[in-house]
């Protein structure tokens, strides 16, 4: 059978060596033995051995006893159209055309009228001359090809679309018939490796990868078997590498002798029965000599369908993976990959040690590239990575391959993108509006700054939600977990202070000490949501000052003193002490933060439940219709959810707006304006509105606003925007309930001017009246009678005067030294 | 082989065969073929159905196992447990300058010439299971059968008897058992250390007073089977969907060669299906499919379907429901709303985000169960809820039961099989969890998370399958009874309602008839359509604003709830559209149970 199929051309015998012990349809008809004549390449490891081979072989009807598909016979290539069956004849001839561009008659693809010598010089043509930018003066692919001989590699990585730009014909040839136009590529690539450095002595194979296509796992059909594909998938297991021997020596027990290598000829290896010395003849003598047989990696992967390409109802397919050489171990279990391969299919056999085979075919995939793609949905980049990014290359396709970036370009022309985004952010959790702002400009994000002195702005935005409860905070906060790139979603309740952070551990093989990262740490570059914040230990708060404002959490434990990042926007929602807002509270009293703490904060929301008839109505109108109407009719002009990732990804990696000078004027004006709002005409009292916090906020959430219109440059309308956007926010948190201003002391010191004056008033108040009725060291006064005396005058701003004011009032006093309390009787010293 | 004429009931295959040749005749290219049917399933679905063929055909079961020809027609009805892709054969070959086919048939008649043509389809392989929790009246009776086949027994009954024997107590065979007992013997589980190894101790705990007791026979009587199904669109065949398979039974025992000693490359050619013998597990190949809704499974009485008489129904089945509850009536309204209830996932595709809230379930929580009482009404209750429903399954709630079991699916790469957990149920599953054992004691691990499943599934109708590498939502139509002392905190249920019996009275007994009507009652009025007119929607609106101006606790969760039962109060009436009579006595109910709650506290 060997003898009938020597080999045709050159592509014939480089990979002979065949990995296919068990697969019927893949054996190797070619005896290789006779085709050494090449010095290079012969004993070459090829990725994918078997397949090249078998398809690219000149064949005879029994040659494959297998039953094969018509893909399968389209596929092979036949020397001569005009002779199918002369193929013994030739061999020598088409041995000395490398180019094969010499008077060899013309070779076609079996079943095709794809020429072998066309698509040799297609391939030539495509490695020598194609450029990415026409004034490079030599072409990608020979520089690269340099660099592989000079590293010494042996594989040669080419991107498809560099194939389809040059020559679309040769990509349609390759994708459909990868076997014998991979074979042919190879065999170019060897010649010309050959001329660059005749001493090269290593096989160089062509790696395809970038496809201009990708085929789901689950619409493999019959018709993609021998055809180049490309898929995702994560892999799920991996064997065991196994070594595949490729080539066995044999030694003569009696003699001595070592035969010469002997090949893997279908799938096995004929041991000799007979030395091979001319003195020694004897008979099944022979034994393998294993350290001097050739072996080969292959490893079997098994990929499956990543969650998204799932549709309802159904469990993820898998499909196998063949690996060879290099391939061995590029990915390991729970890594999405894009595989690019051909699909094959292997018909069963009945038993082990039968011929017989089942009519039932396993399928695999031959790979020809493996690539590992980030774990996270949209991993975001911010410019610091970009640069490393850049060298790698490639990365970017992947991101942005499934929405385009013009469509996220058109969609950010339009006018409306601000209010479109607004409704898309959690469509179901109706009104909250300008929450939903403020959560947006935290999405996207404002820009960090480090100043060459050494100091950083942060650009991340914290948001805190304080609201009554079953007002959908947490829904908002799951919400925006998913959405954004990078996230921890914990409970305060469960999270404690290492938790958060970062703790040491000892690891309990080695007993060194390790550093394990909390949440924040985690979320580098994300966004840390943090439900039930008002129910963290005070220990595991006063760890995020740091982090909200430095944007690293230092550490100084068990011999391990280490500063890590944590570039983390803070999201936390809390419900205020006795679960419902006391709106005659301040804000830090209702939820009982530390001021410290709470003005880190850019935007605080109060989410109230107002007795409201309108918002009842809404909410009764919005069920009813979830109950009852057809959802459809429901639907807003909403952006789903991939392109709103996509969109915050590509903006958050390739906007960085800056101010212009019209909006820092802008910035400038309102902030003073806000400053002078707390000196309103006729009030001695000083009300603080703004602090520089704010106008770092602001500068944030205007730069949020330009990204979220894909602006490079911040306009005087985003800060508009931005005042009304912490106006908003502050005007529910920091508003003094008795004046109705906005005083920033609220949140800094959680007592507001007006509050402060009150209790002034009071203490000179109460003051008087102890003057006026008690002596000093006469008897004492009980503090109700006081408080009585107090209501009397109305003194207090004409406010009501509280007991417990009152003993604040009267501790102020004993403070001083002006008299003394004892339970309940004040005593004047 | 018989000619022409074919017996489609004892050589479907030549059924296939001739059509096969018929369409070749015609149109004389395989190729053309390719992933069509030529016309092989019409010549079945009219014996099937046309003539009548249908009820000849006999269920495929363990006991039928024994005498069914292979390569012949059998039914099965099972859920759909896994699936294990797709499969390319030799769909047809040319043997001289004849095409043959392969379709239907597992054999492995291959081109006996390498050189020949072929062509390659493929077909879809499922793995098929008895539904979990099935009860004993849903099963097709047995008696129906007869055995067409008692003379042509031939000597191999004998061996395959044998080697039915084995599936049953076969290891590796997944049984989706029902509840385990409260049995305290997490030792011998964990020692089992595989996950779906405590389904099959099941088998060996005695089933005691506390558990579904009619269930035992069906699993015993039933087999899993891997379907094989051709020409049919994905989306035709979803995880966990009940089906009647009629198709070509192959039990091909030669296919079996246990591969003991595996080179090195069987880590290659390792697969899923060398865990399912075709000795042990057998093949369908599907001819006609259909999917099995809750109407399909119990027979319909000859009643009209008028108002009057469902009306009547209803009364007679609170009725009933009200004595097994030792004459509360309060919960036996609410248990009939709740058996009706059914997550309507339209929603889904709208609001396909983070949060979906799952419309349409009522899940109740009956409190007031305390170990004394539970033996009687709550024992009475499953037992009545087992001969309503079609497929009920029973869960008592403890800690090491928690802690030892595996409630949702798992994936297991070695096996490339997705093995089953007890809440990978069938659609219109109803499950008890019975909380009255549960003690105090620390859940591991493994407990925490199957609390968590279990919360999951009963807020979002959604369970968590183990991917390992990622975790995947399957969606769930699962109606949870939960019987506690208190208000269970672990699994919060849409409705909690104290029970207070105040007879004992034993059920009487019900004739068959009466529960025919009512399983037809149920599962007729469970699919009705619902709508709402527009005024009464504006009525129902007004009456929310108000209920909400009066009481601000009121929440959004109450609102849908309350929405919710006008639905099923409705629909337990026979009607299709709401009205202001059963809105009325909805927030009656409601009212009924506030009071009970103050009256309890």
């Amino acid at each position: 059978m060997a003898s009938d199929s020597s080999p045709v051309n050159t592509r014939d015998g480089q990979s002979s060596p065949d990995g296919w012990p068990t697969s019927p349809v893949s054996n190797t008809v070619s005896s290789p033995g006779d085709r050494p004549r090449r010095k290079r390449g012969r004993q070459s490891s090829y990725a994918t051995p078997s397949p090249m081979p078998t398809g690219s072989r000149a064949r005879t009807p029994q040659a494959t006893p297998t039953p094969s598909s018509n893909a399968r016979r389209r596929g092979r290539a036949r020397r001569s159209s005009a002779t199918p069956t002369s193929t013994d004849d030739v061999p020598p001839s088409s041995d000395v055309g490398e180019g094969n561009e010499d008077d060899a008659p013309v070779v076609y693809v079996w079943g095709t009228n794809i020429s072998v010598q066309d698509v040799n010089a297609a391939i030539l043509r495509f490695l020598r001359h194609f450029r990415e930018d026409p004034q490079q003066i030599e072409g990608k692919y020979m520089r690269m090809i340099n660099h592989v001989i000079e590293m010494e590699g042996d594989s040669l990585d080419v991107d498809a679309h560099d194939v389809y730009d040059y020559d679309s014909d040769l990509y349609t040839k390759m994708v459909r018939y990868p076997l014998e136009v991979l074979a042919i590529f190879d065999m170019v690539l060897m010649d010309m490796v050959g001329r660059i450095n005749p001493l090269f002595e290593k096989h160089i194979q062509a790696r395809i990868f970038n496809l201009k296509s990708s085929i789901s796992m689950r619409h493999l059909n019959p018709s993609d078997v021998e055809k180049m594909i490309s898929l995702k998938g994560m892999i799920i297991r991996c064997s065991s590498v196994i070594p595949e021997i490729r080539e066995a020596v044999f030694r003569c027990l009696v003699c001595g002798y070592y035969s010469d290598p002997v090949v893997v000829e279908r799938g096995r290896i004929n041991e000799p029965t007979v030395c091979a010395k001319q003195e020694c003849l004897s008979r099944n003598s022979m034994t393998l000599v294993h350290n001097r047989c050739r072996f080969a990696d292959k490893q079997v992967v098994r990929v499956q369908e990543t969650p998204d390409d799932i549709p309802d109802g159904g469990t993820p397919h898998t499909v196998t993976l063949l690996m060879h050489d290099k391939l061995v171990d590029a990915g390991k279990p729970g890594d999405r990959v894009e595989v690019t391969g051909i699909y094959r299919a292997m018909s069963v056999r009945v038993g082990q040690t039968q011929r017989t085979v089942k009519s039932i075919f396993k399928t695999y995939i031959d790979c020809l590239h493996l690539k590992t793609t980030d774990k996270s949905r949209m991993d975001v980049q911010d410019p610091m990575e970009t640069e490393n990014e850049a060298s790698t290359g490639d990365d970017d396709s992947t991101q942005k391959s499934e929405i385009s970036v013009e469509q996220l370009k058109e969609l950010s022309k339009q006018p409306d993108i601000y209010e479109r985004l607004t409704r898309s952010l959690a469509p179901n959790i109706w009104e909250l509006d300008d929450v939903k702002r403020g959560l947006l400009c935290q999405l996207f994000g404002g820009n960090a700054l480090k100043l060459p002195s050494g100091a950083s702005f942060r650009g991340d935005i914290n948001i805190l939600l304080v609201g009554d409860p079953g007002t959908s905070k947490s829904q908002l906060l799951q919400y925006i977990h998913k959405l954004s790139p990078r996230g921890i979603y914990t409970s305060g309740r469960g999270s404690s202070a290492v938790g958060l952070t970062a703790y040491v551990a000892k690891d309990p093989e080695t007993g060194e000490t390790v550093l394990e990262s909390g949440a924040l740490v985690l979320s580098d570059r994300g966004i840390c949501c943090i439900d039930e914040f008002d129910k963290m230990s005070d220990n595991a708060r006063s760890m995020l000052h740091e982090v909200m404002e430095q944007q690293t959490v230092s550490i100084a434990k068990a011999g391990i003193i280490a500063s890590l990042n944590a570039r983390t926007s803070v999201l936390a929602c809390a419900n205020p002490i006795g679960s419902r807002y006391n709106p005659r509270l301040s804000v830090i009293e209702n939820i009982h933060l530390p001021p410290t703490l709470m003005s880190r904060f850019d935007l605080i929301y109060l989410i109230l439940d107002k007795a409201d008839e309108e918002t009842d109505r809404r909410l009764a109108k919005h069920i009813v219709a979830l109950h009852f109407e057809n959802p459809n009719s429901s639907q807003l002009d909403v952006i789903d959810l991939p392109t709103l990732t996509a969109y915050i990804n590509y903006a958050r990696k390739h906007i960085h707006p800056e101010l212009s000078d019209e909006a820092a004027e802008e910035l400038t004006r309102g902030y003073v304006e806000m400053r002078k709002r707390g000196n309103f005409p006729g009030s001695s009292k000083k009300v603080i509105t703004a602090t520089p916090r704010q106008i770092e906020s602001l500068i944030r959430l205007s730069e949020g606003l330009a990204r979220i219109r894909f602006s490079e440059v911040v306009n005087k309308s985003d800060v508009i925007e931005a005042f009304r956007l912490l106006e908003v926010a502050m005007q529910q948190s920091a508003t003094d309930h008795s004046t109705g201003t906005i005083d920033m002391d609220l949140i800094t010191t959680g007592v507001s001017a007006s509050e402060r004056m009150r209790r002034e008033n009071l203490v000179s108040a109460t003051r008087s009246l102890i003057m006026d009725k008690l002596t000093i060291g006469g008897s004492a006064a009980r503090v109700m009678e006081l408080l009585e005396e107090l209501k009397k005058q109305n003194l207090g701003g004409g406010a009501e005067v509280h007991l417990s004011d009152l003993r604040t009032a009267l501790s102020t006093l004993s403070a001083e030294g002006f008299l003394a309390v004892h339970g309940d009787s004040v005593k004047r010293i | 082989m018989v000619g022409l004429p074919y017996d489609c009931l004892a050589n479907p295959l030549g059924a296939v065969r001739s059509t096969f040749d018929k369409a070749m005749s015609s149109d004389s290219s395989a190729a053309a073929l390719d992933g069509k049917d030529w016309g092989a399933a019409e010549v079945f679905r009219q014996f099937l159905f046309d003539d009548g063929g249908l009820s000849q055909v006999p269920w495929l079961s363990s006991s039928t196992m024994k005498w069914v020809q292979p390569n012949t027609l059998v039914r099965f009805r099972g859920m759909i447990q896994d699936m294990l892709g797709n499969e390319f054969y030799v769909g047809a070959y040319k043997d001289g300058d004849k095409w043959i086919t392969n379709k239907f048939a597992d054999g492995s008649h291959g081109p006996s010439d390498a050189s020949s043509d072929v062509r390659i389809w493929e077909r879809r392989l499922l793995y098929c299971t008895p539904v979990p929790g099935q009860n004993s009246w849903v099963e097709c009776a047995p008696d129906a059968m007869r055995n067409p086949y008692i003379s042509a027994m031939s000597p191999l009954r004998e061996k395959r008897q044998r080697e039915d024997e084995a599936t049953e107590s076969d290891a590796d065979m997944v049984e989706p058992g029902h509840a385990i007992e409260d049995s305290p013997n997490p030792k011998k589980m964990r020692e089992d250390g595989v996950a779906f190894e405590p389904f099959n101790l099941q088998k060996v705990v005695t089933e005691g007073s506390t558990s579904n007791s009619s269930t035992p026979p069906v699993e015993r009587n039933s087999v899993s089977c891997l379907v094989k199904i051709y020409d049919s669109p994905e989306s035709d065949l979803k995880l966990n969907e009940v089906f009647e398979f009629v198709g070509i039974f192959t039990f091909d025992p030669d296919l079996t060669v246990p591969i003991d000693d595996k080179e090195v490359m069987d880590d290659f050619c390792e697969d899923e299906l060398l865990c399912l013998p075709p000795s042990k597990v057998p093949r369908l190949h599907c001819v006609v499919h259909r999917k099995l809704g809750p109407s399909d499974l119990v027979s319909s009485p000859h009643l009209e379907l008028t108002t009057p008489v469902i009306k009547e129904i209803r009364e007679a089945l609170i009725g009933h429901l009200t004595a097994v509850l030792g004459g509360d009536r309060l919960p036996a309204e609410y248990i009939l709303l709740h058996l009706l209830s059914r997550h309507n996932d339209y929603n889904v595709q709208v609001h396909a985000r983070v949060d979906e809230v799952a419309v349409g379930k009522l899940s109740l929580n009956l409190t007031c169960f305390n170990k004394e009482n539970m033996s009687v009404f709550g024992n009475n209750l499953k037992l009545v809820i087992g001969s309503l429903m079609p497929f009920t399954e029973c869960l008592p709630l403890t800690v090491d039961y928690l802690n030892s079991v595996t409630l949702a699916p798992k994936k297991d790469y070695n096996t490339n099989r997705l093995v089953s957990g007890l809440l990978q149920l069938a659609e219109g599953s109803h499950l008890t969890i019975d909380e009255t054992p549960l003690q105090s004691g620390t859940l591991n691990s493994g407990g925490l998370e199957n609390a968590q499943v279990l919360r999951s599934m009963m807020e979002s109708q959604k369970v968590h399958y183990d991917f390992t590498y990622y975790k995947m939502e399957m969606p769930a139509d699962v109606q949870f009874l939960i019987l506690s002392e208190g208000k269970s905190n672990i699994l919060p249920a849409d409705l909690v309602l104290p029970f207070h019996p105040s007879s004992v009275d034993p059920a009487s007994g019900v004739d068959g008839e009466m529960l025919k009507a009512w399983r037809w009652y149920l599962a007729t009025m469970k699919s009705l359509p619902h709508s709402i007119d527009p005024p009464l929607q504006k009525a129902v609106e007004d009456d929310l604003v108000a209920a909400r101006q009066a009481d601000r606790s009121l929440s959004r969760e109450d609102f849908s709830r309350w929405l919710t039962m006008g639905r099923l109060m409705s629909v337990s009436f026979g009607a299709t559209s709401l009205s202001m009579e059963h809105w009325q006595m909805v927030k009656e109910l409601e009212r009924l149970r506030k009071n009970r709650f103050q009256g309890n506290l």
